[in-house]
This record gives structure tokens, C-alpha cells and sequence, in this order.
């Protein structure tokens, strides 16, 4: 007989939670009720998602078979996995198969096959990378450079992407409150294989690969590559800190440098982040934060965000930076710092302001969850498509040893991203490209050539094996992935281009200019960036972007002069003159072969290609006032910066590489044949559109091409002597 | 046990006191806030806070892992099982913060429903009033027990014995006031209020022996020696909060949904990971 409410006993109190959660857990208080509150929603989440998940499970299957059937009923291979290795270059890879530093490479090639990879015209990664995805050429992918020129405005625009804000906003105030998202669109035409794949049922994780921002969906997981941009909508802005310089801000290009007033030890300052769209004239957002310099280390606390400590010649973690657009809106990137110098000046970089993949202002990832997924289990990581900081080194703002850390740190992060798809695809296709190859190439070749223009301020010894290391770094990597995976699965390693070397530069508009088919305003003899003083009613043609020369034609620029009847004898007249153009300093032609671009494509987008492209003699590139559209003095410069090595020259002199375990039927493979065949080796039919080959053999037989490749097929045409497979006086 | 709830009586006698009974929202606003607000510096103070960090984001990566990869079955019935192993784990890391904090907010809580949880008992109703022997004590039996009753107070119908030494009465409550019921066993007395009518204001619906006695501190502790065990009153639930169940259950509730609340919107001011 009890009249009375009892209430609960605290030794029963496991049981009390079970059955009558809201009393026991109060009377333990609110930490059991947070601790609780938040176990019991993820048992109820992990059961619901554990068993929905499996009760549908046979519904997909029944639906899937009813679709497709098998998917794999007449595959020879039901797990492909693609590395790619921008810019791993075959003669490099040659010689370092020759002194034994690739031992896991030379294992693949004599399994089954290595040869040069054909890449695409022009050879440079979006472009060949487009081709790879969709299998096409660049006239009908459209993507024929990094950027193009707006015929509207001659202005640059980026070739890949296309950002605009919400239509629709909101006015409150002086807030702006977009409704709807922004629209984002990939211009890359065609389509990817790996779609191809997902409509067929066959899985994919897809990363890094260029060209692939916006993530477009599909039936897999993508990660976003090349020209994902960072937090403030460039293709990469670095800031640099420093107590040095007293005249104010000075830009450098590709960042900006803040100047710090130094009070004691203490410095006060902001770091700069996206414009605030959501403020009427907000300007950009900014982060205040306290620097106090200590003995070879600064402590750095960011106002409402993460302090921490760094040491002289060191990176930080990734810090997370929160900006704040609008009362409870935030906008969330990640940055690392490295801190060059103490006393007498501090000098401080922080890398661009990458989108957080943990909560991306922009989505980077396919579904959006996947790069939150790969955030929380790996942590933070490198975002931004172009995410080793070139400019940064190029304009001395942090040294080659600063830039091979980050570098290789990005690549470290890559790594295991890579390595979990691998494991959570049994069977399907992973793809992923390692941009380290080509941005280390990029930054280093002058190391393999000791009279190399970069190396005349520099030093020029400290990183001779930095190219080597990244090679062999790659090469126990695919160590790796050969003993995780087995024989079962096919893996190749390519890459979209190799390298050569970037010695002289050469201004195609101030080339132009000379000969009369760009005209500049009355009184200008050069022209500042992006066509400052061009007076377009007289100019016949322009060059813009990293190999493309654009005719200014009527009824497609906004000033065209040249019409269609004019049209192609002039290219033609072009490409001759081009051909012809020989460096004053060596008497030698600068360029191999200039195509017209009516010659080489028949595809839909033939018409937005640049009109004449440009394939340089090894040695030569662009200049790089040429690609910012200035027209200069002088036609031809020696090129002193540190971005020494390059690709975008004809592309017969820099093929890409192509290792693959199985040994192939065809002796020349192209980049275009991957997508084919890898669709192919799934066990079905490439979409008509795909212009590649097959390049294995028929099921149940054996490719007839194998082994490794004969070095003397490969064009050394303006290799560093560091390069050479094949040193004066050594025996081939 | 005693003096611990006298102590903690006299501390919130004085701590209620300002609105007092007239509006009991204002202390059961404030107190669950301060609760909450407890439980944060606790958490902070003592808890693995790393530890819940990385178990949190495991649970959070093994649900997504589920999500991402649903058409593959040998990765979705593993990721389920390490969410939840990482919820035991993540359930471990808060054990600690639980022990140092129960002390403390069973008080609070105590407190809130020894004041806000039970109304008097109407004028002309009837109570049951229920005596339980000590059987440790012993040398006393239920025909031994007798009650006196106060003026105002009358017998219902004659009490009931039972073998295992319980008591009961029902009584007629005709007078309002905070009546003083006396029990007899022997030559052992004890004796029980009884609130009947007017303003709302503290109940005191059981007088025990046992651990419970830290649950209902508003009358003394009998004595060891007594032969009295408990002695209990029919409690009339008051709704302290709308839309909150009556009596002690709606308090646990509001006081549950309130610091929660409170701790998970203060969370990040005081910098706790939860």
C-alpha cells in the first residue's frame, strides 16, 4: 500500500532511462540530458539509417536488376582504379626508372605495361583532364584553357565556371537576404564517364579530378579539383603579413600583403575574407586578431576564434576562420600559416582562405555530405583547386623550402582520402589526381638546369632532388595501392601531361603589335594588363590565356573587325607567320607548330576555341605579361621567376604517362581511351560520342603490348640537362 | 542525510524567498538556467573534452558512412556498429561530469519540488494517512500505533492494520491550516503536517527513515531509535508550469527540457563541446 508518487531510485537509474528517460535523466542532471539527449538521438539515428538501409536494400537490388540487370555481367574487371599524377612527366619517369628510384613503378611497368600518353591540344590540365572525364576532344567538351576572354567585354573569364548570386534577394534594412542559392554552373560540355557508370549501377568515388566544380550528380561520390575556388572567390589569394614594409599595402600578384604596426611585442591586425554580400556596400568581411611576438615563435589568437602558437620556419594546423556576414550568419573557411621570419621584421603568409569542406560556403563535393565526410574523419583539408600556393613562391613571399612543406602536406592529406575510397570501393572505379607532380615540376625545374634564367637570384642547389623526392613519394604511394588491392582490380596511373622546361617567354600581343594585327590607342606604344590601351576597331588579333590566339571577329566579339570571308586566310597567314618566329637569342624557331583551330576540331564548340593555338618549342611558353594580355617592349623575355618548368608547349613534346598493370592492345594510347576503356573493361558501351579507343585486348586475351617504355621514343625537345634521360656521353 | 537537508533547506528557504510561492515560474526559470549553467563549467572543468570531441566526430563519420555508402551493406552494418560503440564511449567520457554533478542539482531539483510540486489538500476532503513500522526497531506492533488528531482534523473511517506493519487512516479535513498530526507507538511519538487550504506554499507529503529522506527534505528525519519507518500523506499534485504534467513529474520535466535548453545555447559561449 502505497498512496504516494515515489520518485525514481538513483542506484536504478540505467533502467530508469530506459524506461522513463525525462525523470531519471533530470534528476542527474542537465550533463546526463546532454550526454543523453545526444546518445539517444544517434541510436535512434544509427538503427533508423542501420535499418532502412537494409530493408530497402532489397528493393534497390530488385529495381536495380530490373534496370540493368548485372551490372558487371560482362565486365573483365569490376574495381578500377585510376591515380593520376598531374604532370608526371615519361622522360623524368624514365630516368628515374633508370637510377632505381621507382621501384614499385618498375614493378607495374614489367607486370604489365608503360607507355607515353598522348594528351590533348592544348596540353595543359583542364583541358586534358576535361578529356579524360568525358572522353572528347576540347571542341566538344569546350574547355580549351584555363580562362577565355568574355567576347562581350574582351574581359577574362574563367573558361570552367560560371558564378552568379541568387536572382531573387530580399531587402531588409541594409541587409540583403538572398532567396535561393547562388548559381553555380560547370561549362564543361559533354559528359563525364563516371555518370556514364552511375546509370549503369557501377559506383565511383571521383576526386581531385580538374574540372569538376561545380560537382555535377550523379550515382557516386565526388570531390572537386582544379578551379574549386577559395573563400573569396579567386583561384587562390594569399596574404602576407609583415612588419616591413611602411608604405601601406602593397598587392602582389596572386595575394596581397597587409603591413603590421608593431606596439611592444603585441600587433594588432585583420585578416580579409569574402565580400559580404549580405550587407548593402559591406566590403569584404574581416577577422581582427592579436599577434604577440615571442622569441623565434608569434602567439596568435583570432578574435572569437582559435589561438595557437607558431615557431619560426613553421606551419600551422589548419585554423578555422569564421566570418561574420549577418546577425547568426557565418561564413566558414580554413587557412594555415607559416611564419618566415621573427626579428628583425615579422613576416607572416597565410595560404588562401580555402572553403571549409567541413561546412563549405560553396559546394565542393557531390553529395554535399562527402566532403563532411572526409573532413571528420581526416580533419581539415586542402580545398582550393589550385591549392599549392605557386604565387606565393613565385613572388618570393615564402621560399621553395616553405613551398615543398605545403606542398607535400596537401599531398599527405590527399593520400588518405585517396586510400579510403579505395577501401570502401570493392567494386566500381576510383579516381584520383595528386596535383603535387605538377605544381613541384612547376616550382622547381630550374634545379635540373643550372643555367636556367630563375636560378640568376636564387640559389639554385638547396632542392635538386625536390622533383626526384615527389616522384619516388608517388611512387610508394602506388607501393602502397598495389599491396592493398591485389590483381583483381586494374589500376592505371596516368597523367594528363609532362614537362619541360620554361627558360623564355614569349609576348604574343607585343608580337601582334609588331606586325600590325593589334592595334593600340593613338600615343601607347605597350599596353597595361587585360588590353588596357587596345583599340579594338583596328585589331585584327589577341592572344589570351596560355597558348590561344583569338581572331577578333564579327558577330562574335563585340568589336569583331575580321569577317568570315577574311577569316580563315588570316589564321591561316598566322599560323605561317607563327611558325617562322625565331628567338633573337639562338637564332632557333620558338614555336613547333601553330594550329587553326577550324582545322584541328570539327565539334559543336569549335567556334568559342581559341582561333590559332599556339604549340611552343620546348623552352618556351607564353610570357607572362602575354597571358595577362599586356603588350610589352619586347617580344621575347628570359623568364626569372621561380615557376621554371612548364607544359604548355606542342603537345607531341609533352605526353603524359600511362602505367597500368594489365598489358594493352594499343601501342600510342590517348588520354581520350581511358574513359572509353574504362567503360569498356566494365562491360559497356561507350556513349557514341567518345572518341577513344579500347585499349585492352578482347576478353580472354591477352594485350600484346607490355613492358616498359623505349626512352629513345621520347621528345627531349627543350629538356633541362637535369632531364635528360640520356646525358651527353652516358650509354643509353 | 539530516543535517545535509537542513542545510539545504535553509540555503533555498532564503534563495526562493523573494517571489516566494505566488509565482513559482520565476524560480523555475532561474534555477534550471543556473543548472544548466552548472552543468557547463562541470563539463568543462572535469570532462574529456577532447575525448567527446573526437567520439562525437567518429559517430558523426560512421553515420555519414552509412548514408554515402547504403547500396554497400558490409560497410553500412560495420559503420553502424562503430556509431554506436562510439556512443558508449562518447556516453563514458560523461560519466564523471554525471557523479560530480548529481549532488548538487538533485538538490536544485529536490528543493524545486519539495516548494513547487504539491499543493495543500482542499478544505472537506479526505487524506490517507499511512504509518509504516520500523521492523529493525521492533517491540512495537500496528495494534500499538495510535494518532492524535488536531482540531480540524477528523477520522474518516476506523484505521486499517496490516500484518506487515503498515497503518492507515483516512481523515476528513475540516479546518484549513498546516495541521500537526501526532503518532504513538508505545511510548514512541512522532508526528507528520498535514497542509489543508490556503495560500500555495511547501508540502511535506513524506517523513522517512530511508535514503528517500534526501528526496523529501521538508520535515526532519526521524531518529534511528523511532519506531516509525515513514509516514506518508496523499499528495495533491500542483501544475507548477502550463502544458508540464502536475506534480513532481512536470517539475523533472521542465526542469530537464529548461537547462538543457540553457546549456546547449550557452554551450558555445563557455566554450563546452557537449
Amino acid at each position: 500500500m502505497a498512496p504516494r508518487t515515489r520518485l525514481p531510485v538513483p542506484y536504478a537509474f540505467a533502467v530508469a532511462y530506459l524506461l522513463a528517460p525525462a525523470i531519471a535523466q533530470a534528476y542527474i542532471g542537465p550533463g546526463a540530458g546532454f550526454a543523453f539527449a545526444g546518445s539517444l538521438a544517434v541510436m535512434v539515428a544509427a538503427f533508423a539509417l542501420a535499418i532502412g538501409t537494409i530493408l530497402l536494400w532489397p528493393f534497390t537490388f530488385i529495381i536495380r536488376t530490373i534496370r540493368v540487370g548485372n551490372p558487371y555481367k560482362r565486365a573483365q574487371a569490376r574495381r578500377v582504379i585510376v591515380m593520376g599524377l598531374d604532370g608526371m612527366d615519361p622522360g623524368l619517369t624514365t630516368k628515374f626508372l633508370r637510377e632505381g628510384k621507382l621501384p614499385n613503378l618498375q614493378k607495374l611497368a614489367e607486370k604489365g605495361v608503360f607507355r607515353a600518353l598522348d594528351t590533348s591540344n592544348p596540353s595543359m590540365s583542364p583541358v586534358a583532364w576535361s578529356t579524360f572525364a568525358t572522353g572528347v576532344d576540347p571542341s566538344r567538351h569546350g574547355i580549351f584553357d584555363f580562362i577565355t576572354r568574355d567576347p562581350c567585354t574582351y574581359a577574362p573569364i574563367l573558361s570552367s565556371t560560371d558564378i552568379k548570386n541568387a536572382e531573387r534577394v530580399l531587402n531588409i534594412g541594409k541587409y540583403i537576404v538572398p532567396l535561393g542559392k547562388p548559381k553555380i554552373e560547370l561549362l564543361q560540355k559533354s559528359e563525364a564517364f563516371w555518370k556514364v557508370l552511375g546509370e549503369k549501377h557501377i559506383p565511383s568515388i571521383i576526386q581531385r579530378v580538374p574540372i569538376t566544380f561545380p560537382p555535377v550528380k550523379f550515382r557516386g561520390l565526388l570531390l572537386s579539383g582544379m578551379c574549386v575556388p577559395d573563400l573569396r572567390g579567386s583561384q587562390g589569394t594569399f596574404s602576407f603579413f609583415s612588419t616591413a614594409n611602411n608604405e601601406g599595402k602593397a598587392a602582389f600578384t596572386g595575394g596581397e600583403q597587409t603591413v603590421l604596426r608593431r606596439k611592444g611585442n603585441v600587433i594588432r591586425s585583420r585578416i580579409v575574407g569574402p565580400d559580404n554580400s549580405m550587407v548593402r556596400d559591406g566590403g569584404r568581411m574581416t577577422l581582427p586578431f592579436t599577434l604577440t611576438v615571442g622569441k623565434d615563435k608569434v602567439d596568435i589568437s583570432i578574435d572569437g576564434g582559435e589561438s595557437f602558437e607558431l615557431k619560426h620556419r613553421t606551419y600551422s594546423e589548419w585554423i578555422h576562420l569564421s566570418f561574420k556576414a549577418a546577425p547568426g550568419v557565418y561564413v566558414a573557411g580554413i587557412a594555415r600559416f607559416y611564419l618566415s621570419s621573427v626579428e628583425p621584421d615579422v613576416n607572416l603568409y597565410m595560404t588562401p582562405i580555402h572553403i571549409d569542406p567541413e561546412s563549405p560556403a560553396m559546394p565542393i563535393s557531390h553529395p554535399e555530405v562527402y566532403s563532411v565526410y572526409l573532413a571528420k574523419r581526416f580533419g581539415p583539408f586542402a580545398t582550393l583547386g589550385l591549392a599549392e600556393d605557386t604565387w606565393a613562391l613565385n613572388e618570393r613571399v615564402i621560399d621553395e623550402g616553405a613551398f615543398f612543406d605545403q606542398a607535400m602536406a596537401f599531398c599527405d592529406e590527399r593520400e588518405k582520402l585517396f586510400f579510403d575510397a579505395v577501401a570502401h570501393t570493392r567494386e566500381g572505379l576510383v579516381t584520383t589526381v595528386f596535383d603535387t607532380t605538377d605544381r613541384v615540376q612547376h616550382m622547381f625545374y630550374r634545379y635540373l638546369d643550372p643555367t636556367h634564367p630563375a636560378n640568376r637570384d636564387k640559389e639554385a642547389t638547396a632542392y635538386a632532388d625536390a622533383i626526384p623526392r615527389v616522384y619516388a613519394h608517388m611512387d610508394a604511394m602506388i607501393g602502397k595501392l598495389l599491396a592493398e588491392v591485389g590483381d583483381d582490380a586494374v589500376v592505371m596511373v596516368m597523367s594528363d601531361h609532362g614537362f619541360t622546361n620554361f627558360r623564355r617567354g614569349v609576348n604574343l600581343n607585343t608580337w601582334l603589335f609588331r606586325e600590325g594585327y593589334l592595334a593600340l590607342k593613338d600615343g601607347h606604344t605597350v599596353s597595361g594588363d587585360w588590353f588596357e590601351h587596345v583599340d579594338w576597331s583596328r585589331t585584327q588579333a589577341f592572344s589570351m590565356g596560355l597558348t590561344g590566339l583569338f581572331i577578333n571577329r564579327k558577330g562574335r566579339e563585340k568589336e569583331g573587325i575580321v569577317a568570315d570571308a577574311e577569316y580563315p586566310a588570316l589564321v591561316k597567314e598566322l599560323c605561317a607567320k607563327l611558325e617562322a618566329l625565331v628567338d633573337p637569342e639562338n637564332g632557333k624557331p620558338a614555336i613547333r607548330k601553330a594550329v587553326a583551330a577550324f582545322e584541328a576540331f570539327d565539334g559543336p564548340y569549335v567556334f568559342e576555341a581559341p582561333d590559332v593555338l599556339v604549340g611552343y618549342e620546348g623552352g618556351y611558353r607564353h610570357s607572362w605579361t602575354c597571358a595577362t594580355g599586356s603588350v610589352t617592349t619586347e617580344v621575347f623575355e628570359d623568364n626569372t621567376k621561380s615557376w621554371s618548368g612548364d607544359h604548355c608547349v606542342d603537345p607531341s613534346i609533352v605526353p603524359g604517362v600511362f602505367f597500368c598493370n594489365r598489358k594493352i592492345a594499343v601501342e600510342k594510347p590517348h588520354i581520350q581511351d581511358i574513359p572509353f576503356s574504362i567503360l569498356s573493361l566494365f562491360g559497356h558501351t561507350p556513349p557514341k560520342q567518345m572518341q577513344g579507343r579500347m585499349l585492352f585486348a578482347a576478353p580472354g586475351q591477352e594485350g600484346t603490348v607490355g613492358g616498359p617504355l623505349d626512352p629513345r621514343s621520347l621528345p627531349q625537345s627543350g629538356s633541362a640537362p637535369g632531364a635528360l634521360i640520356f646525358p651527353e656521353g652516358a650509354d643509353a | 542525510m539530516g543535517l545535509f537537508n537542513r542545510i539545504c533547506t535553509a540555503i533555498f528557504d532564503v534563495l526562493l524567498a523573494p517571489f516566494g510561492h505566488g509565482r513559482p515560474w520565476f524560480d523555475l526559470v532561474l534555477w534550471p538556467l543556473v543548472g544548466g549553467i552548472l552543468a557547463l563549467l562541470v563539463i568543462k572543468a572535469v570532462s574529456n573534452q577532447a575525448g567527446i570531441t573526437r567520439a562525437k566526430n567518429f559517430i558523426q563519420v560512421h553515420l555519414l558512412e552509412v548514408v554515402l555508402f547504403r547500396d554497400d551493406l558490409r560497410t553500412v552494418l560495420p559503420a553502424t556498429v562503430k556509431s554506436l560503440g562510439y556512443n558508449v564511449l562518447y556516453l563514458g567520457y560523461n560519466i564523471v561530469p554525471m557523479v560530480i554533478m548529481f549532488v548538487p542539482m538533485t538538490a536544485i531539483l529536490v528543493q524545486l519540488v519539495s516548494n513547487y510540486a504539491y499543493a495543500p489538500l482542499p478544505v472537506g476532503s479526505t487524506a490517507l494517512v499511512v504509518a509504516k513500522l520500523d521492523a529493525d526497531v521492533g517491540g512495537v506492533t500496528p495494534a500499538d500505533v495510535k494518532l492524535d488528531l488536531p482540531e480540524g482534523v477528523s477520522l474518516d473511517a476506523p484505521p486499517v492494520r496490516t500484518p506487515d506493519g503498515e497503518v492507515a487512516w483516512r481523515l476528513r479535513l475540516d479546518a484549513p491550516g498546516d495541521h500537526v498530526l501526532t503518532l504513538h507507538a508505545g511510548a514512541a511519538t512522532e508526528t507528520k503536517t498535514l497542509a489543508v487550504g490556503g495560500e500555495p506554499r511547501k508540502v511535506s507529503v513524506l517523513r522517512t527513515k530511508s535514503w528517500e529522506a534526501l528526496l523529501y527534505p521538508a520535515e526532519a528525519v526521524p531518529s534511528a531509535e523511532s519506531p516509525f519507518e515513514e509516514i506518508s500523506i496523499q499528495a495533491r499534485k500542483d501544475q507548477a508550469m502550463p502544458f508540464f504534467p502536475d506534480g513532481e513529474s512536470g517539475i523533472l520535466g521542465w526542469f530537464f527540457g529548461v537547462s538543457l535548453l540553457a546549456g546547449f545555447l550557452l554551450k558555445d559561449l563557455f566554450g563546452v563541446t557537449l
